[in-house]
């Protein structure tokens, strides 16, 4: 978000605020305008709260709004909910567009937090889970399209773990490579540092709370190759050695490529008996 | 200055009727959906001291054959008049 | 059709409402107008590497308001990269220059003065004052020209012909020097003949890729997307990478090396003597193509003469050859056995073994890349021809695949500073002022008496020659590093920068660079489109119109000729390169700067200017002015042309193909299509013959130069045979000692081009990365109380810079080595470097010194 965007924001909202005073008389709460007294719980969201967090709602419970992490944020990215903002009044948040965290290793908006709001047990700044970064826009981002970008990856402090890039074949241009930023949800903290850096006017990939980013999986469902590789062997008793009737010069893999012809000749217009091509006519071709 | 767009739910068949009141409004445009009864609205001022946006939203309301507004989009910038009307392409 | 600001706004807000309402509206009101109404496109190169990408650029009243790949061009196939993507931004930074700026102080010229406005008329007179006087009483050397590999090729070309034939002076350097200067002196010594003889095509016919000293990932971001796709898509292919630091690339390696710095030379020693233990070189092509030679050693590292490490080198800057026979070749690298490489590179011998394996296989097809790595180095062509020897050896060279490729930096270090050649002891097309016969060839061209281009010893026809200073001419060639010296020991007085920042780029700022530019005695002009550190500390400032503000021309890597008709005006007073070098031809005269026995021989020129002399000869004003059009009827104008009243580009291009295609010409291979061809093209590798393109050279069937039959060919040379030169390792000029105990490397990043001077004012870039950081290993930070992020102070010899830890970032450093871009002006890092040189290169080594680093 750049600067004026910012400003159009505060200007919206000072907008919906100064709505807010006329239309309630007029019974106006068909503008959408109702959910107001429920924002102060549910923030926008692109802002994001500051390391070692605790889950929303216990992080509003504990949070006395004292400001000291904004005070000991050496970056100064951190801002506090203004009255009429959307996000509770005096709580922190940033917003990563503008400004990252710059993930501090020694984090001093935890240790300056008198009551636990931000976890105390938060040591190791790559252990804070922020919010998650998301590639949102897959058909505007240009590492999509084969362009070389990288900037996100460059970018991020968890190297080639929070994301990673994808390498796969340009179909379009037949010899160049894409390199496909993914990210990893173990490894991302939800710093920002990738969608302040991302080129676009609009950012493609932008850190979302951990809620509103992250799919779930059915709690039954395992991926099975992972559960086979976590355990080191095969979850049940492993198959007994396969045999098959198949003729001369043909086996089975089972495991890898399956059937497989060996010294299959290359495929060319012409049968392999010659006889064949000496029997058929060629004047009618 | 800022520009808002409203879907304006009309009593049923009375959507081509509203449509012309509500345009005799100051910096009201009725872009389409007359036949739906739901009207497509822009609301446009030049900064608050003109007609304000709000107050202009609020008038509607009261429009005869309009049943309920519903704001979807609001763009408030502090361009000037000058760098609004400015050719983008 | 026309939308204001509000009218779009107007329509985004009708198009949100429908779409939640879900009515459909009339189509003018729901969609905004089409955008791209009215756009002329057409193509350009790249301004940035030498990859040599072409663009599609969209312009509309006057302004470029959209870009694109293009999508047909072969070398990117409509791709870029992140510097790409944001092309037409590079020309609307806020602080462009458009009026030239003179130092002044109560409306007079003043060294120490404040820049002020003045007229084109009023720079190029203080300026022509300057340089006159400083020819007269310094000689040859007293002035000095220093351009670049980003000039298109008429601006060099017309730079070439303004100093060397005009001024009758051989200080004329490109900033390729500190770039592709050790490539050309390889090339030229192993094959007698410049530039690659491969192509990109080599990126896909390859197996096996071997990176020596090259960042592609970051470097040629979209050669590297090419042979990344081949090794994600060909079987068996792998990928080796070598490099004094773990950098982008080692994300595909397959055989990842971390070696010492300088020992590069050993390890290619060691892959040699493993082909010759292993009997598996190529016997019948060493017979037939190739000669083995040696050269002198213990060579000095280019450092002025007074520093102990000259005084105690045996054969300072020598480089003649000396034949040897293949036995004795064979011996030469035989102490580079695996157990000595691997401890002196500690490199782990496995690896070793594998590279040293892939290079010997003869079912596999090499290709090896370098950069900078190899270039800037303090033995740079000993090292680029030890790549040759290994590639001669198996025979695997000039044929599909099997490429040593030596990748230039910038988009015409190629076409203009190698082909046009804009060095000291260069003419264009390989020729050399060195060679009398060579400088007859080029004043007969030119048509100029015999005796005006300076000899590199000063002697014609085995006499001096005659000087406007009154003393015989005397050694005439200086070098780039040689410049700064020289200004700094207040020899050379007047000093032209164009299209470069030396003054950022340059190594050694503290003791060289400033005070040479600063140096009451001298005059410096700058000519840059932004105010660059190079502007800050000039004496003359002159606005320059860039890129697709003017016709231009770019040789890339692979031999490419690209050309692109002038899409937008410049603004204000701002001219092109070319403007400048014949408008400011002007102002001299032939009399000024020639002595009378060599205006004797031509009486006719004594009242001339320079540019009657140079330009306006018969030859460059041949071709009328004429409206330009593309084959869609498209009008692009051409401010040149209207200024001088002729076609500049193309009179300058089709004198400069008298070099490379007339008849009679002293040395062919370098043969280019005529003007006309290159506009209706993306580009033609040359030697084009016949309008016919070379894709590998030397080889029969794919190089026209290679009689059928004759299969190989080397003919750059006499004896069409290439040159092994075995040379040893040598330890470089100043390694880490106790006090500054770290290797300190710089170089680039992807998101910037070389000195930042247009990239960092590209806002989306600089966000993304904002500053130089040091990279370094997270045990060094912690040894000195660092962490990541803390800030950190540099310290070398010569310098302090203060700039922020990164021991997490993109490049990984082995303990005992930092790495630090040059891009960013906030911290300049040439600070800290020394002005080390190849001795027979006289490129700059920025690679490899001793830092200490300690928390600021």
């Amino acid at each position: 978000m750049s600067e004026t965007e910012r400003k159009n924001e505060i200007n919206r909202r000072q907008f919906l605020g100064n709505m807010l005073k006329t239309a309630c008389g007029v019974g106006l709460v068909g503008l959408g305008l109702g959910a107001y007294s429920k924002r102060a719980s549910t923030m926008p969201a692109n802002y994001i709260r500051p390391p070692g967090a605790l889950p929303e709602e216990d992080f509003l419970g504990a949070c006395i709004r004292c400001g000291l992490c904004v005070r000991d944020c050496p970056y100064d990215i951190l801002f506090l909910g203004e009255v009429g903002d959307e996000v509770a009044t005096g709580t922190p948040y940033f917003i990563a567009r503008t400004g990252p965290c710059e993930m501090c290793e020694d984090i001093p908006c935890v240790v300056a937090c008198p009551t636990n709001a931000l976890d105390h047990d938060l040591k190791d700044i790559e252990d804070s889970r922020m919010g998650l970064a998301v590639l949102i826009d897959q058909e505007n981002c240009i590492a999509f399209h084969g362009l070389r970008c990288e900037v996100c990856f460059n970018v991020c402090p968890i190297r080639n773990r929070a994301i990673s890039l994808d390498m796969q074949h340009n179909t379009r241009s037949g010899k160049h490579a894409l390199f496909i930023p993914v990210v990893h949800s173990e490894a991302c903290t939800g710093c920002g540092l990738c969608e302040r850096a991302c080129i676009l006017e609009e950012a493609a990939i932008k850190v979302f709370p951990m809620h509103l980013a992250k799919g779930e999986l059915g709690k039954h469902y395992r991926l099975g190759w992972k559960e086979k590789e976590k355990a080191g062997k095969a979850l049940v008793t492993p198959d007994t050695e396969h045999r098959y009737n198949l003729p001369e010069g043909v086996r089975y893999d089972l495991q890898g490529e399956g059937l497989i012809i060996e010294g299959e000749a290359e495929e060319t217009p012409f049968s392999s008996n010659p006889l064949d091509t000496l029997n058929s006519g060629f004047m009618d071709k | 200055m800022n520009i808002c767009s409203l879907i304006v739910h009309t009593k049923p068949t009375h959507g081509a009727e509203v449509s012309k009141r509500l345009q005799r409004f100051q910096g009201v445009e009725v872009h389409g959906g007359t036949e739906d009864d739901k009207l497509i609205v822009t609301i446009e001022d030049e900064g608050e001291s003109i007609s304000p946006v709000s107050d202009t939203m609020n008038a509607l309301r009261d429009v005869d054959g309009v049943v309920s507004t519903v704001l979807v989009y609001h763009y408030g910038g502090e361009e000037s008049m000058e760098e609004m009307n400015r050719e983008i392409n | 059709m026309k939308l204001t600001r509000r009218e779009f706004i107007k329509s985004n807000a009708v198009a949100a409402a429908a779409s939640v309402a879900g009515v459909t509206l009339p189509l003018s009101n729901a969609t905004a107008a089409d955008a791209d109404d009215g756009i002329r496109w057409d193509k350009a190169a790249c301004r940035y590497c030498g990859t040599g990408c072409s663009v599609l650029m969209g312009v509309k009243d006057d302004k470029v308001v959209a870009s694109q790949g293009d999508p047909d061009a072969p070398v990117n196939k409509g791709l870029n990269c992140i510097k790409g993507y944001f092309l037409p931004k590079i020309l609307y930074g806020e602080d462009r220059l458009t009026k030239p700026l003179l130092r002044k102080t109560n409306g007079k010229y003043d060294k120490n003065g404040k820049f002020e406005a003045v007229s084109w008329d009023e720079a190029f007179k203080t300026m022509a004052e300057k340089w006159i006087a400083a020819r007269k009483a310094k000689g040859p050397k007293g002035v000095g020209m220093f351009g670049s590999g980003q000039w298109t090729v008429w601006e060099g070309y017309a730079a070439q012909k303004l100093l060397k034939a005009g001024f009758r002076s051989n200080s004329l350097e490109p900033n390729a020097r500190h770039c592709m200067a050790s490539a050309v002196g390889a090339f030229m010594r192993a094959f007698g003949i410049d530039e690659p003889m491969g192509c990109y095509d080599d990126l896909e016919h390859a197996d096996v890729f071997v990176l020596w000293g090259a960042n592609m990932a970051e470097m040629h971001p979209i050669l590297w997307s090419r042979l990344t796709d081949t090794r994600l898509t060909k079987p068996g292919c792998e990928v080796h990478v070598l490099s004094t630091f773990e950098h982008r690339c080692y994300e595909l390696a397959d055989n990842g090396m971390i070696f010492e710095p300088q020992t590069d030379l050993a390890i290619l020693n060691y892959i040699a003597n493993y082909i010759i233990q292993n009997k598996a070189y190529n016997k019948e092509f060493i017979d037939k193509h190739v000669n083995f030679t040696k050269t002198p050693t213990d060579i000095g590292y280019g450092l002025r003469d007074n520093d102990p490490r000259e005084k105690a080198a045996k054969n300072r800057a020598k480089g003649k050859l000396t034949k040897i026979s293949f036995e004795e070749y064979a011996k030469s690298v035989e102490p580079y056995t695996l157990e000595y490489t691997s401890k002196l590179s500690k490199v782990p011998k496995d690896k070793l073994l594998r590279l040293a394996k892939a290079y010997a296989d003869p079912n596999k097809k090499v290709s090896s890349y370098w950069t900078m790595g190899f270039n800037q180095h303090t033995r740079g062509v000993w090292v680029n021809g030890l790549c040759y020897n290994v590639h001669l050896l198996m025979g695997k060279i000039s044929e599909p695949g099997n490429s040593p490729f030596s990748l230039t930096g910038q988009p015409s270090a190629c076409g203009t500073a190698r082909e046009v050649g804009t060095f000291t002891h260069r003419l264009p097309a390989d020729l050399v002022t060195k060679k009398d016969a060579h400088c007859k060839f080029a004043e007969k061209t030119w048509k100029l008496p015999a005796g005006t281009i300076p000899r590199a010893n000063g002697k014609t026809d085995g006499a001096d020659q005659s000087d406007i200073s009154g003393k015989p001419m005397g050694p005439t060639l200086i070098h780039a590093v040689a410049m700064h010296r020289a200004l700094n020991d207040g020899k050379m007085n007047t000093f032209w920068v164009m299209c470069n920042n030396n003054m950022q780029a340059a190594a050694n700022m503290n003791d060289e660079s400033y005070p040479g530019w600063r140096n009451p005695d001298n005059f410096i002009t700058v000519s840059d489109p932004y105010p660059t550190v190079s502007a800050q500390a000039a004496d003359l400032i002159l606005p320059t119109a860039m890129w697709i503000e003017k016709e231009g021309a770019y040789g890339n890597a692979e031999r490419r000729t690209q050309f692109w008709r002038q899409q937008v005006a410049a603004p204000g007073e701002a001219k092109s390169d070319v403007w400048q070098v014949m408008e400011f031809s002007k102002y001299v005269k032939v009399k000024d700067v020639w002595p009378e026995d060599l205006i004797a021989k031509m009486p006719e020129y004594a009242d001339k200017t320079l540019y009657d002399v140079l330009f306006a000869n018969g030859q460059v004003d041949k071709f009328p002015v004429e409206q330009v059009t593309d084959s869609r009827g498209n009008k692009y104008d051409n401010d040149e042309s209207a200024d001088f009243g002729f076609y500049v580009q193309k009179g300058l291009f089709e004198e400069y193909r008298l070099f490379n295609t007339a008849e009679g010409i002293p040395k062919k291979g370098h043969e280019m299509a005529d003007f006309d061809a290159y506009h209706k093209v993306r580009g033609m590798r040359w030697p084009v013959i016949d309008g016919k393109e070379t894709l590998w050279r030397f080889r029969e069937g794919y190089d026209p130069h290679v009689a059928k039959g004759e299969g190989v060919k080397f003919y750059g040379k006499p004896d069409g045979k290439a040159n092994i030169i075995t040379a040893p390792y040598e330890p470089a000029a100043e390694p880490p000692d106790k006090e500054y105990d770290l290797w300190l490397c710089t170089g680039r990043v992807l998101e910037h081009w070389h000195s930042g001077s247009m990239t960092r004012r590209v806002p989306e870039l600089y966000r993304a990365v904002p500053d130089a950081v040091v990279y370094m290993h997270p045990k060094d930070a912690k040894k000195r109380r660092l962490r990541n992020g803390a800030l950190a102070k540099l310290t070398t010899r010569r310098g302090e810079i203060v700039c922020k830890v990164d021991t997490k970032g993109r490049n990984k450093c082995p303990e005992g080595l930092i790495f630090v871009p040059w891009f960013d002006a906030g911290r300049l890092v040439n600070k800290l470097t020394l002005d080390q040189t190849d001795p027979l290169s006289k490129e700059t080594d920025y690679k490899k010194c001793g830092v200490k680093v300690t928390r600021a």
